[in-house]
C-alpha cells in the first residue's frame, strides 16, 4: 500500500471539510475520487500533499508517518498533485516553471534541471514551452500543472480535476498521457467530475460525500450505488 | 479550553498581586492601558474588515493631538469640548486619505498598501514637524491634575477617563456590530468581502466608512489625551506599534480582548516602569508582548 | 563583450577619485552607501516579505563596530565584519521566530527594531555611551576620503554581485516562487522557511556592515541619528523609484536620488524626509514599477 490515511479529519472553525476518511492508495493503481461539489476532494488532497495539516487522524505514506511532514518534504517523497484552478508561477516562462520541481524537488543541479525539464515538456507535449503563460492555451496550461507535478519525480501524483475546460479530443489526449504514466510505475488518483474519463481510466473509485468516504470498488458498481446517486442528485421527494 | 482557563487564573492572580504590592503601579496601569486600547480598537477594525494595517493610525493621533491645541490656544476651546470639532475634521480627513490614496491601491499587492500608509504616516510626521517644529507643546488645565483617593492610595484621577471612554467606546462599538444594519453589512464586509458583495452590500462605502470612523475615534482619544501629554511630531508613532501587538495578542475581531490586553500592556509597562534602574527598559514591554503572540500563533497551531 | 564593459566601468570606478574633487568623492561615498541599503532593501522584498529593518540593523552594525574598535581595541577593517556577524546573529534569532508567520507580522516586528534597539542603546550606557553616544579617536584610514571611498565601493560591488547572483542562481527560481505562490512554490519543494531565513540573515548582515562603514567613516555613533529614519527610507525610495525586483533598478535610483538628496540638501536645510514620503506614496500609486520596470515592461509589450 503507497498511502494509506487513518481517521483523517480536517475541520475549518465550524466546518468539518473531511471527516475521518481511510484511504487506501494501492501501488501501480489508478484510483478515481469522485463527490458531488464541496464533498472535501480538494481539501483531501490539501491534506495529503501538506498545504496544511489534519485536525485528526494519520497519513501515512510507504510505510511511514507523514501527518506533520512539511508540503516541499512530501514533494521530495514524491507526491506531487496538480491544482484544480491552475495556479502556474507567472514570473517564469512555461519552462522554467517546470525547471522550479525539477530544482527542488528532485534537488538537481540547473543544468540537469533544465535537462529534466525539457524531457518532461516532451513527455507531455508541450511544444514551445519557452513561451509566457499567456500565450499558452486552457490545454496547454493544464499539461503544464502535470509538468510541474512530475518535476518532483512523483511516486503518487494527484490529479485534480485537470479535465476542466478541456473538449473531448483533448480530453482523450490527457487520458492518454495519464496511462503513459501509469506505464512509468507512477500510482494516480483522478478527482474528476466527468464520468466518462473515470470510467476509462481508473481501476477502482472513491465517492465522498461531505468529507466521508460513502462507497468504493469498481466504477461500474459505484455507479448504480443508491447512495451514490443520491448525493449527486439529492432525495427523491 | 483548559489551557486558556488556567492562563487566565494565572494573569488574574498576578494582576491582583501587582495592585496589592505596587498600587501605584497597577492604577496607572490600567489608566495608560486603557489609552492604549482606546487607540487600539480603530486600529483592529480597519484591520479586521479592511484587511489594512494602518502603519499611520498614530499620526492621525498625532493630527488631532495638535487640532485640539489649536482650537486651545487660538480660541480658548477646552480640549473636552474639543471633539464636537476635531471629530468631524479627522473623519473628513480619513475619507480624503481612504479615497486619495488606498482606495485605488486596494486591488493591488497587499505589499504596496504597507507601503503606502508608511509614506503617508512620514508626510505626516514631517508636515507637521515642518508647520510646529518638534518643540513640545503642551496644554495645561486644571482639572487634568486632580486626584482621587482609592483605599488610601491617592492617584491622579482624570486619566480614569480614558477606562470609561474605552468600555463606552468598546459597548458602542460590539452594539453597532450587532444591532444595526450598517454595522452588521460592516461586520459581513470584514468576514468575507467577496460574499458581502454579491448579497448587494457597497462594500466599498463600507471600506470607507470604517477607514473614516477609525480616524474620527482616534480624535476622540486625542482630545482626552491632549491635556496629559506632551504634543510632538513622533509622539503617535508608539501607539502605533503597540496597537498592533494588542491586536496581535488578542486576536483579530476579539475586541474585548484587545481592552483587555491593553490594560495588561499598561500594567506591565507601569511595573517595569517602577522596578529602580530598570524604568528605561519599559518601552520595551511591547517588544516583548509582540513576540509573545508571534510565538504563540505560529508554534502554538500545528498549520500548515 | 557584456563582462568586459562591466570590468571596465568597474576599473573606472576606482580611478574616479583622482578626477573629481573632494566634495564628489564624499557624495559618490555617500551614494554608494544608500545604494548597498537600497539593494539589500530589496533583496528581502523580492521574497515578498516586506522588512522595515533597514534602519535597525543598520545601526545595530554601526554601534557593534564602534564598540569593536573602542572597548575591544579591534580592528577597524574587521570590525566590519563583526559588525555584520551580529546583525546576522540578531537576524537569525529574530528571524527563527517571527518568519513563521510573515507579512504583516514581519513587517511591523521590524518597524519596531530601531524603536527596540534605540531603547538598548540608551539603556546600556556602560557599553554603548547612552543618549550621549560613543565617539572614536580618529576615522578610519585616519580620515583619507579616497581610501575610504575605495573600502566603500567595493562593498557595494559585493552586495551587487550578490544581488545578480540573486538573479542568476538556483536562488531565483526559489525566490520568485516564494514571492509569486508559497503553496504551489512548497509543493515543488522549496523550503521556504529556510530561503525566507536565510535571504533575511543575509541583507541585515549587509545593512549591519554598513552601518558599521559608515560608522567608522564618521567615527561615532548616537540614539537618535545613528537610527535615523533617513537610513530607512531612502534606501526604500531609492529602490522604489528605480525598479525593485531587480539589480539595475536600486542602482538607477541610488544614483538618482543621490544626486537629487544633494541638490535638496542645498535649497531645504531640513525637512527634506517629507519629500522621500511623497516619493514614497507617489511612486507606489504611479510608477509601482519603478524606472527600470517600467522600461522593461513596455519594450517586453513590444515584442
Amino acid at each position: 500500500m503507497l498511502l494509506k490515511t487513518e481517521k483523517l479529519t480536517k475541520s475549518f472553525g465550524g466546518l468539518i471539510a473531511v471527516k475521518s476518511v481511510d484511504l487506501k492508495v494501492n501501488k501501480g493503481e489508478i484510483l478515481g475520487i469522485i463527490g458531488p461539489n464541496g464533498a472535501g476532494k480538494t481539501t483531501l488532497t490539501n491534506l495529503i500533499s501538506g498545504v496544511f495539516y489534519p485536525t485528526e487522524g494519520r497519513i501515512h505514506f510507504e510505510d511511514k508517518d507523514i501527518t506533520f511532514v512539511p508540503a516541499h518534504l512530501r514533494a521530495r517523497m514524491g507526491i506531487a498533485r496538480t491544482f484544480q484552478i491552475v495556479r502556474p508561477l507567472r514570473d517564469f516562462t512555461a519552462f522554467e516553471n517546470v525547471v522550479v520541481s525539477c530544482l527542488f524537488a528532485r534537488g538537481e543541479s540547473l543544468r540537469e534541471a533544465r535537462k529534466s525539464a525539457r524531457k518532461i515538456c516532451e513527455l507531455v507535449e508541450l511544444d514551445q514551452p519557452e513561451r509566457r503563460l499567456d500565450r499558452l492555451t486552457v490545454f496547454e496550461l493544464k499539461k503544464l500543472e502535470v509538468a510541474r507535478a512530475l518535476g518532483c519525480q512523483p511516486k503518487l501524483l494527484i490529479l485534480d480535476e485537470v479535465m476542466a475546460g478541456l473538449n473531448f479530443e483533448e480530453m482523450q489526449r490527457m487520458i492518454q498521457l495519464v496511462k503513459s504514466l501509469r506505464e512509468k510505475q507512477i500510482t494516480i488518483c483522478v478527482i474528476e467530475h466527468v464520468m466518462s474519463v473515470i470510467s476509462q481510466l481508473t481501476d477502482r473509485v472513491v465517492v465522498l460525500d461531505r468529507g466521508e468516504i460513502i462507497a468504493e470498488g469498481p466504477y461500474e458498481r459505484v455507479a448504480h450505488d443508491p447512495k451514490v446517486i443520491t448525493a449527486y442528485l439529492g432525495e427523491e421527494a | 479550553m483548559k489551557k486558556n482557563f488556567v492562563g487566565y487564573v494565572v494573569l488574574a492572580i498576578a494582576l491582583f498581586l501587582i495592585a496589592l504590592l505596587r498600587p501605584y503601579a497597577f492604577f496607572y496601569g490600567v489608566q495608560r492601558g486603557s489609552l492604549y486600547s482606546l487607540v487600539a480598537l480603530p486600529l483592529a477594525l480597519i484591520l479586521g474588515i479592511v484587511g489594512l494595517l494602518n502603519l499611520a493610525h498614530g499620526e492621525f493621533l498625532t493630527l488631532s493631538l495638535y487640532m485640539a491645541y489649536l482650537l486651545f490656544t487660538k480660541w480658548g476651546m477646552d480640549p473636552l469640548v474639543s471633539p464636537v470639532v476635531t471629530v468631524p475634521l479627522l473623519l473628513a480627513f480619513g475619507f480624503v486619505v481612504y479615497k486619495l490614496v488606498i482606495e485605488r491601491s486596494l486591488k493591488t499587492h497587499h505589499l504596496n498598501l504597507l507601503l503606502l500608509t508608511f509614506g503617508v504616516s512620514i508626510v505626516m510626521v514631517e508636515s507637521l514637524n515642518i508647520w510646529w517644529t518638534s518643540r513640545p507643546r503642551n496644554i495645561y488645565v486644571p482639572y487634568a491634575s486632580t486626584s482621587v483617593n482609592i483605599f488610601g492610595v491617592y492617584v491622579g484621577g482624570y486619566e480614569f477617563l480614558y477606562t470609561i471612554a474605552v468600555v463606552l467606546v468598546l459597548t458602542g462599538l460590539l452594539l453597532f456590530l450587532k444591532k444595526t444594519r450598517l454595522g452588521q453589512a460592516t461586520y459581513a464586509v470584514g468576514q468575507n468581502p467577496k460574499g458581502a458583495a454579491i448579497v448587494g452590500i457597497n462594500v466599498k462605502f463600507v471600506y470607507a466608512f470604517v477607514f473614516s470612523l477609525a480616524a474620527g475615534l482616534v480624535a476622540l482619544a486625542g482630545a482626552l489625551l491632549s491635556v496629559r501629554s506632551s504634543i510632538f511630531p513622533h509622539v503617535g508613532g508608539p501607539f502605533t506599534m503597540k496597537s498592533f501587538s494588542l491586536t496581535a495578542m488578542a486576536g483579530l475581531g476579539n475586541l474585548p480582548g484587545i481592552v483587555l490586553a491593553g490594560i495588561v500592556l499598561g500594567i506591565a509597562e507601569e511595573f517595569v516602569k517602577s522596578i529602580p534602574g530598570y524604568t528605561g527598559w519599559a518601552d520595551l514591554v511591547f517588544f516583548v508582548v509582540l513576540i509573545a503572540a508571534i510565538v504563540f500563533r505560529a508554534f502554538g497551531r500545528r498549520e500548515g | 563583450m557584456k563582462y568586459f564593459m562591466i570590468a571596465i566601468v568597474c576599473v573606472l570606478c576606482f580611478l574616479l577619485p583622482f578626477f573629481v574633487g573632494a566634495y564628489m568623492i564624499h557624495v559618490l561615498t555617500s551614494i554608494m552607501i544608500f545604494l548597498s541599503l537600497a539593494l539589500s532593501w530589496d533583496m528581502m522584498l523580492r521574497t515578498g516579505q516586506l522588512s522595515f529593518g533597514i534602519a535597525g540593523f543598520f545601526g545595530l552594525g554601526a554601534y557593534a563596530s564602534i564598540i569593536a574598535v573602542d572597548d575591544f581595541s579591534i580592528d577597524p577593517l574587521w570590525s566590519i565584519l563583526v559588525a555584520a556577524g551580529f546583525a546576522a546573529l540578531i537576524a537569525l534569532a529574530l528571524g527563527w521566530i517571527v518568519l513563521r508567520l510573515r507579512e504583516i507580522y514581519f513587517a511591523i516586528t521590524t518597524l519596531a527594531l530601531s524603536s527596540v534597539f534605540m531603547i538598548f542603546a540608551r539603556n546600556l550606557s556602560d557599553l554603548t555611551g547612552g543618549s550621549a553616544g560613543k565617539v572614536l579617536y580618529e576615522s578610519i584610514f585616519k580620515g583619507d576620503s579616497i581610501k575610504i571611498y575605495w573600502l566603500v565601493l567595493s562593498v557595494a560591488l559585493t552586495v551587487i554581485l550578490v544581488s545578480e547572483l540573486f538573479q542568476r542562481t538556483r536562488i531565483r527560481f526559489a525566490i520568485n516562487a516564494i514571492r509569486d505562490d508559497e503553496i504551489a512554490a512548497k509543493c515543488s519543494g522549496v523550503n521556504i522557511f529556510k530561503y525566507l531565513l536565510f535571504v533575511f540573515v543575509l541583507t541585515s548582515a549587509i545593512q549591519g556592515a554598513v552601518g558599521a562603514l559608515y560608522a567608522q567613516q564618521y567615527a561615532f555613533v548616537e540614539p537618535e541619528s545613528t537610527f535615523s529614519a533617513n537610513f530607512l527610507l531612502l534606501p526604500m525610495s531609492m529602490a522604489l523609484v528605480g525598479g525593485i525586483y531587480s539589480t539595475l533598478g536600486p542602482i538607477i535610483g541610488a544614483v538618482v536620488l543621490g544626486l537629487a538628496s544633494e541638490y535638496l540638501k542645498l535649497i531645504m536645510p531640513y525637512g527634506h524626509l517629507i519629500i522621500y514620503g511623497l516619493i514614497l506614496v507617489l511612486t507606489i500609486m504611479f510608477l509601482p514599477r519603478g524606472i527600470y520596470g517600467t522600461v522593461v515592461n513596455r519594450i517586453a509589450a513590444k515584442r
